[in-house]
């Protein structure tokens, strides 16, 4: 469903200089799955995410959308794809209707059928009395209902969630969280991008752990268990980045702790 | 362009956005306000406050201090009468004489002072500190004066043999008449004010006097003014008077606006989407970057084509109304609806596209503000210098975009079809191509990552420097080179304009040389060795095909007829001032005596190596990441010439940058361009050493050149062999392999997004 082959991608900032954001990624997630990319700031997570949905373009490797190259055909992968960002790009001027409306008319989906299926997510969704407050006054509770619902508006196969949960409060967030694990139920192929352990424990079926453009580990949850033989995964995550530091540089002090 | 391929654009697409964006922009209250509520606001207010500036100006009374009036009463023409001037002094009677109220001072020295002459003194103080607005000082015995003065003419006049005119000169009573004198102050507009119209008092005063005179000479009083002279304008007076205020205020009015107009929406637009974090969704949905483009454009178009229509209407009622009432004014004309709508079309479509892709670096609309100024200091004065008096609307100036348009419409409205016909097809042409570029660099804008997802970084001098030194590519990027090029500019400005210019050949070959070398040789060596990790690759220091330097210099002998020819129309359209003719043709006098050997090493020699190295060297192999050659080739050829001073130079030295700039690309090699540009500039000094004479003593001469009063031109034939075999050329060099910036390959990947280009990709990315 998504394959991810040796993704690179190369930055030029003042402070790096050129620097490596993706060193070589490579991954595969299938229908029916949440695949999580766990790993801290500047990992490199959003930057993966926007090369599959096609919005920054890979300096090496290739990915596969549900079998369409983001390089080759980037028209067929958007049309695979629903994406929801950390800030949830919500327009301030649009209600929430007309915003979900919009999306769903640039996929192309007939008036009549889009109305259908708008209708029933904002009865699932309850989010009938927000049908017409403006994209300024809603909160984040509401903002992050009307961008999942402007994302699966249009029912793809697979959803890009970056960072998500950023900036939620815990009910919002649960909500979030168990409406994701609806959408797994429903065959959809997931990534999910997070930096909060928890999350990914109770809701992906496969993990990568990131750290500056690399995975360093990969597998269900049960699998980095055993490997690391350790239970908690926040204690696997510190255990492996702490080592790529140390391999990186042996003698500088690291503050990790 | 791939990216707008009309088959793969989705219109629906095109329209959705459109009409989302066109909403949201609705909603915004202050674009509101900036559209709909300014203009309608504005342009009454202004009107209604100008109108009572002038009521005021022409409405309001000064105060005038008089001193030493006690005297006049015995004039026998009354200037004052009852503490006022007298009401026949004024042409509009007593309402005159309330605009200029009179203060006499006493007879004898002011207060707390002891004679008569401090009252000058104290009128300056009392002027100076404002208690009045001018001050109007006879001088003692001035009325006396002017009595005797009136008396002799009255006893010459009865002296039938001597003639007045003797009065002064002759044996007669001289009679000198001290003059009275207006004291005011420019820096105060009141006082300004009061002296204008005390002038125009005592100019009629005196002229009163005058008849007076001549009526004691025995003469009649007419003969002051023996005849008037009538006016007869065939516009008439208003509407003369009002068609050129319009025709100069519209047309830049319509600018402005539009640009104003498409500036706010297209900030919102790009940096409002960045900062709302809602770009990032709309380039991961369907909607191709070209349809969001578009719907973008469009949408920037409608609102500066409202907000400038609006304006315009406002401007045109408000004219209507309050010009009206004021006597030789009148409303624009009507046919300026038309014109002004026709123009509106190209003029908002160029703006909208430039303010879009300026709007596209800006990652916040705060950012997006910024951008406003620069652009608006471009444009005003392309907009504004044409409205100066005295210039028309001819081929050269409707050859420069936004200018040509103002003077095409302006020509229009002045109602001079003729005129704007004849030129109407260059400024279509010229605006239809600055359109199609500013749309193109919109839509290249939105497909570079670089600029989309642009991130703020905090910026130290240090910290930036450091990345100078650490990240150094093989060839400088874009920016570099544009600097090194803007850098040479200033260098050469400051050079030139420091120096005396050289009188003799030595001194002129000095100042030649020195220049090449320390104001265009030297910044290009000096930043290529120190921002680039290999100055060989980037001054493009390899030796080409054997064959390209022999082609090269056959193409610079078989293209100098056509540059001279260029040279020629540059010179017919762009006229050069008789004062700078003549400085060159002192130079080239200079020339003609100066050893041939000297003067090909300072003329051509020198500049072919510095000239190369710096711009098809350094700049253009900066340019050249740009990620389109012949980009590259345009701007470095645009600095080449701007590094030319003089404009008539500039345009023939960027055509000339072109052709080198196409065989630096070609040929991966400086050598053929050295080779082109030393014959080309050796070509143009022997040219000039062709006499008459040497075509007597060798005929052969003659078929290729024939002397003219300009200097030596070719022969047609020489016109014919040399086109063909400049295309021959030009074309041999097409064969070529262009080498291809990494950027550049990636770019064409992505346009043309077939599999089979994917391994070209794959080998510039390693």
């Amino acid at each position: 469903m998504i394959e991810v082959q040796g993704l690179t991608k190369y930055y030029a900032d003042l402070r790096r200089g050129r620097f490596v954001a993706l060193d070589g990624l490579s991954f595969h997630a299938l229908p029916g799955q949440v695949y999580g990319l766990l790993g801290p700031n500047g990992a490199g997570k959003t930057t993966a995410l926007r090369i599959l949905s096609t919005v920054l373009r890979p300096s090496n490797g290739t990915a596969r959308v549900n079998g369409y190259d983001v390089v080759l055909q980037p028209s067929q992968v958007r049309r695979q794809i629903g994406f929801m960002s950390a800030n949830t790009g919500i327009y301030d001027r649009m209600t929430a209707w007309e915003m979900v409306e919009y999306f769903g008319r640039l996929h192309g989906l007939p008036q009549a059928e889009l109305t259908q299926r708008m209708e029933s997510l904002f009865d699932k969704f309850k989010m009938n009395d927000i049908r017409d407050v403006l994209g300024a006054k809603m909160s984040t509770g509401m903002r992050q209902k009307v961008s999942i619902a402007r994302a699966i508006v249009h029912d793809p196969p697979v959803l890009i969630f970056d960072e998500a949960t950023a900036g939620l409060d815990v009910l919002v967030a649960r909500a979030l969280l168990h409406r994701v694990a609806e959408l797994r139920q429903n065959g959809k192929c997931i990534i999910f991008s997070t930096h909060i352990m928890r999350e990914a424990e109770k809701l992906c079926d496969r993990l990568a752990i990131m750290h500056r453009g690399k995975i360093l580990a990969e597998g269900t949850l049960e699998e980095l268990r055993q490997e690391h033989g350790e239970n908690d995964l926040e204690e696997i995550f510190f255990q492996l980045i702490s080592r790529y530091e140390q391999s990186r540089s042996p003698t500088a002090e690291h503050d990790l702790v | 362009m791939t990216w707008f391929d009309r088959a793969t654009m989705n219109f629906t697409n095109v329209r959705l956005i459109l009409a989302r964006e066109v909403r949201d922009q609705m909603r915004d209250r202050r674009t509101l306000f900036m559209i709909f509520v300014l203009p309608i606001l504005l342009y009454p207010l202004l009107g209604t406050a100008y109108f009572q500036m002038v009521q005021f100006q022409t409405q309001n009374s000064m105060t005038v201090l008089v001193v030493g009036s006690g005297q006049l009463a015995s004039t026998s023409t009354p200037l004052i009468e009852d503490a006022a001037f007298s009401p026949q002094l004024f042409f509009d009677g007593s309402r005159g004489t309330e605009l200029l109220k009179l203060e006499l001072a006493p007879e004898g020295p002011p207060s707390g002072s002891d004679t008569a002459g401090d009252w000058a003194a104290e009128a300056n103080r009392l002027v100076q500190t404002k208690k009045f607005d001018a001050a109007l000082v006879f001088p003692p015995d001035f009325a006396k004066r002017v009595e005797a003065y009136r008396k002799a003419i009255h006893v010459a006049a009865s002296r039938p043999p001597s003639p007045p005119a003797s009065l002064s000169g002759g044996g007669g009573s001289s009679v000198e008449i001290p003059r009275p004198k207006i004291i005011y102050t420019t820096a105060n507009e009141r006082s300004l004010m009061a002296c204008n119209r005390l002038t125009a008092v005592l100019d009629r005063w005196t002229e009163h006097v005058g008849k007076t005179n001549l009526i004691a000479g025995g003469m009649p009083a007419q003969a002051v003014r023996p005849f008037e002279v009538d006016h007869s304008n065939l516009a008439g007076e208003s509407a003369n008077k009002s068609a050129n205020l319009w025709s100069r205020m519209l047309p830049v009015m319509l600018l402005l606006w539009a640009m104003t107009g498409a500036f706010y929406p297209a900030v919102d637009l790009c940096a409002g989407e960045k900062e709302r974090g809602t770009l990032e969704t709309l380039l991961s949905s369907p909607a191709e970057r070209s349809e969001i483009v578009l719907g973008k454009l469009l949408t920037v178009m409608a609102f500066s084509m409202v907000t400038s229509a609006l304006n315009l209407v406002s401007v045109g009622v408000t004219g209507c109304l309050i010009f009206r009432q004021m006597q030789d004014f009148g409303g624009p004309p009507a046919w300026a609806v038309l014109w002004l709508s026709l123009a509106l079309v190209p003029v908002s479509a160029l703006f909208s596209a430039l303010c879009l892709a300026l709007a596209s670096f800006a990652r916040s609309t705060k950012e997006g503000q910024y951008y406003l100024m620069p652009l608006l200091m471009l444009s005003l004065p392309m907009a504004v210098l044409p409205m100066s008096p005295g210039v028309e609307l001819n081929l050269g100036n409707s050859l420069i975009p936004i200018s040509g348009l103002v003077l095409l419409l302006k020509t229009l409205l002045e109602g001079s079809y003729m005129q704007a016909l004849q030129f109407l097809p260059v400024v279509l042409a010229v605006t239809t191509v600055a359109c199609w570029m500013a749309i193109r660099w919109a839509v290249e804008q939105f497909n570079k990552e670089s600029v989309i997802f642009r991130e703020s970084e905090r910026f130290a001098v240090g910290l930036w420097m450091r990345h100078l030194m650490r990240d150094r590519d093989p060839t400088p990027s874009a920016a570099e080179g544009l600097f090194c090029g803007i850098l040479i500019l200033v260098l050469s400005f400051v050079f030139r304009s420091s120096i005396a210019p050289p009188t003799g050949f030595d001194g002129f070959a000095r100042v030649t040389v020195v220049l090449q070398l320390a104001a265009i040789l030297t910044p290009a060596l000096v930043m290529a060795v120190i921002l680039t990790s290999s100055p060989r690759q980037t001054l493009l220091l390899r030796l080409p095909r054997w064959k390209m330097i022999p082609a090269a210099a056959v193409l610079a002998l078989a293209m100098h007829p056509f540059i001279l020819a260029l040279n020629s129309l540059v010179m017919h359209l762009y006229p050069i001032a008789p004062e700078m003719k003549r400085l060159i043709d002192d130079l080239q006098t200079k020339f003609a005596s100066a050893d041939l050997g000297l003067l090909i090493l300072c003329v051509a020699a020198v500049p072919a190596v510095c000239e190369e190295l710096a711009f098809r060297g350094f700049i253009l192999s900066g340019c050249r990441n740009l990620g389109n050659n012949w980009r590259a080739i345009l701007v470095s050829a645009i600095l080449f010439g701007a590094a030319h001073g003089l404009l008539q130079q500039s345009i023939n030295a960027c055509v000339l940058g072109i052709v080198l700039g196409y065989l630096a690309v070609r040929s991966g090699s400086l050598l053929p361009g050295v080779a082109f540009h030393f014959l080309h500039n050796a070509m143009t000094v022997l040219i000039a050493k062709i006499t008459p004479e040497l075509i007597d003593r060798f005929p052969l001469l003659g078929f290729l050149v024939q002397p003219s009063g300009e200097g030596p031109a070719y022969q047609w034939p020489v016109y014919l062999f040399g086109g063909v075999t400049s295309l021959a050329l030009l074309g041999w060099f097409t064969w070529f392999p262009e080498a291809r910036s990494p950027e550049d390959v990636l770019q064409k990947v992505f346009e043309q997004s077939t599999e089979d280009s994917l391994s070209d990709a794959e080998a510039a990315r390693g």
